[in-house]
């Protein structure tokens, strides 16, 4: 229903989602681009097949069109704490992170989805990269573990939001530091590589189950990033209710 | 003029006054600086020339970037078209001000902060990445340079405004922001790497718009990429997108001034 609504407010409008629309195919077609440019004649780029950087960037815009689709309630999550509006949902029977995350789907990010997913099967089976069902469970068990880390952060966020009433500049760092998995973070020095595996795991969001899909992952390469998946899963339901104990509801 | 410089100083007590908010936007800027250079760093790896630039162009072309950024697209002016929607428009036509000079003097406490702070985060990023920076030997190419940024910072004031000044026809002004704002201006402008790298239609397609006049062309002559001799036709370029600029904006601002109902007042 939230799902829905969402939809409905953003097709009412003429032409303003057709032009969000645009500056999404855009920015993804200049960055294709760009890659293909950055690639260029040489077959190995940056330790990796030009193909398999490619499959790595669609793997990356698929993770971030998903999570912008469903989390998109995060970024309008201020405007319900400082309103004091948020008091109203407390009072609902859904589980209390609802509306904070889930309370607004980007219906615009979902149009993306299927050209997108299209464009990605059609590119892996033509370069013989579709050869392996294992690949294929391994992949999208790890681009679930991928989502539930998202949403881990996004409910991080809107517990800050909680404390402090502050939620864009985090957004936006989460959206710029996730901005380094368009590349096998394998091409950043091992410091960076641990941060981004183990503190900010964009790694096992976006190059792990890219990994795993072009045969690059054995099964075993799945234990680490599902215990991470479920540690940061954890670790924002605590830290969740321990914003929520601290809400004044001061606005309302 | 006393008054201009009052509105610099509110602007400048605004963005103390959350704290928490200012922290995190230097911090954002820093996190954005860092990438960027972590990505160019990771693909020139232990090549020195790539795409026909040295390592060291590269690396000061991106921090020109970040500097260029909080000099040139640095804006508040942005925020008029939400106060347009608002009716907050209506406080400010009733007093006093040209706003042309109130929105002008917002930017440039927006500036002033954004240089303050950037060149302790590049200084910052210096030290960390141990980076060897170019540095133009011949004092005119500062000159010319310090005239390419000062019109390029005229053209996106003129230009933002211009984008702003839609709302007061279109509810859509993010959506158009959002295109030519942010999605166009970050790749046509050099934002994120040089245009020229790119293939020849969308080469072309990004010099024919205002753009690169914002960010590529006054750090390609830093670079010494460009000649005195080129940089003449690229400054009479960038008056006439000047000039077009300033007289669309004045042309909506009149026109939009005129139409205004001030609905949400």
């Amino acid at each position: 229903m939230v799902a829905s609504r969402a939809a409905q407010t953003q097709l009412l409008t003429n032409w303003g989602g057709l032009l969000f629309l645009i500056g999404k195919i855009v920015r993804f077609s200049i960055f294709l681009v760009f890659l293909l440019t950055v690639s260029g004649p040489q077959k190995i780029f940056l330790g990796y097949s030009k193909q398999q950087v490619i499959i790595f960037y669609l793997i990356f815009n698929l993770m971030d069109s998903v999570s912008q689709f469903l989390f998109r309630g995060a970024y309008l999550f201020r405007n319900l704490i400082v309103t004091g509006n948020y008091d109203l949902d407390l009072l609902k029977p859904l589980p209390s992170y609802f509306r904070p995350v889930f309370g607004w789907t980007d219906i615009l990010d979902f149009l993306t989805l299927p050209p997108l997913l299209f464009y990605l099967f059609w590119y892996l089976e033509k370069n013989f990269y579709l050869v392996s069902i294992f690949n294929l469970i391994q992949f999208f068990f790890l681009f679930a573990i991928g989502l539930t880390i998202s949403f881990a952060f996004h409910l991080i966020i809107c517990a800050i939001c909680v404390l402090t009433t502050e939620i864009d500049s985090l957004i936006l760092i989460y959206r710029d530091i996730s901005s380094m998995g368009r590349f096998p973070i394998d091409i950043y020095p091992q410091i960076i590589q641990d941060i981004l595996t183990f503190i900010i795991p964009i790694a096992v969001m976006m190059t792990i189950p890219a990994k795993a899909l072009t045969g690059l992952l054995s099964w075993q390469g799945m234990i680490i990033p599902s215990l991470i998946g479920v540690f940061f899963s954890l670790i924002s339901f605590r830290f969740w209710r321990f914003a929520l104990r601290k809400y004044s509801s001061a606005s309302s | 003029m006393k008054k201009y410089l009052q509105i610099i100083k509110i602007t400048f007590q605004e963005y103390f006054e959350y704290r928490l908010n200012f922290i995190l936007w230097r911090f954002r800027n820093l996190i954005s600086l860092f990438v960027l250079l972590s990505f160019w760093l990771a693909l020139f790896g232990e090549k020195t020339d790539f795409l026909d630039y040295s390592k060291s162009q590269i690396l000061t072309y991106v921090l020109g970037i970040s500097l260029l950024k909080s000099i040139v697209i640095a804006s508040r002016s942005i925020d008029l078209g939400g106060q347009i929607k608002s009716g907050y428009l209506t406080k400010l036509l009733i007093q006093p001000i040209n706003l042309f000079k109130f929105w002008f003097s917002r930017d440039l406490a927006d500036k002033l902060m954004n240089i303050f702070f950037m060149i302790f985060e590049i200084f910052l990023v210096i030290k960390i990445f141990n980076l060897n920076l170019l540095f133009p030997k011949d004092p005119a190419t500062y000159f010319v340079f310090f005239i390419l940024v000062f019109l390029a910072t005229g053209l996106y004031f003129y230009l933002s405004f211009l984008l702003s000044c839609l709302a007061f026809w279109t509810d859509e002004i993010w959506a158009t922001r959002f295109l030519f704002g942010f999605i166009f201006l970050e790749f046509f402008s050099g934002s994120l790497f040089p245009i020229d790298i790119l293939p020849g239609v969308l080469k072309k397609i990004a010099f024919c718009s205002p753009f690169p006049y914002l960010i590529y062309y006054p750090l390609k002559f830093w670079l010494g990429q460009i000649s005195f001799k080129s940089v003449f036709w690229v400054i009479l370029m960038e008056i006439f997108w000047l000039i077009l600029f300033k007289k669309l904006a004045l042309y909506f601002w009149e026109k939009g001034s005129k139409d205004y109902g001030a609905y949400g007042g």
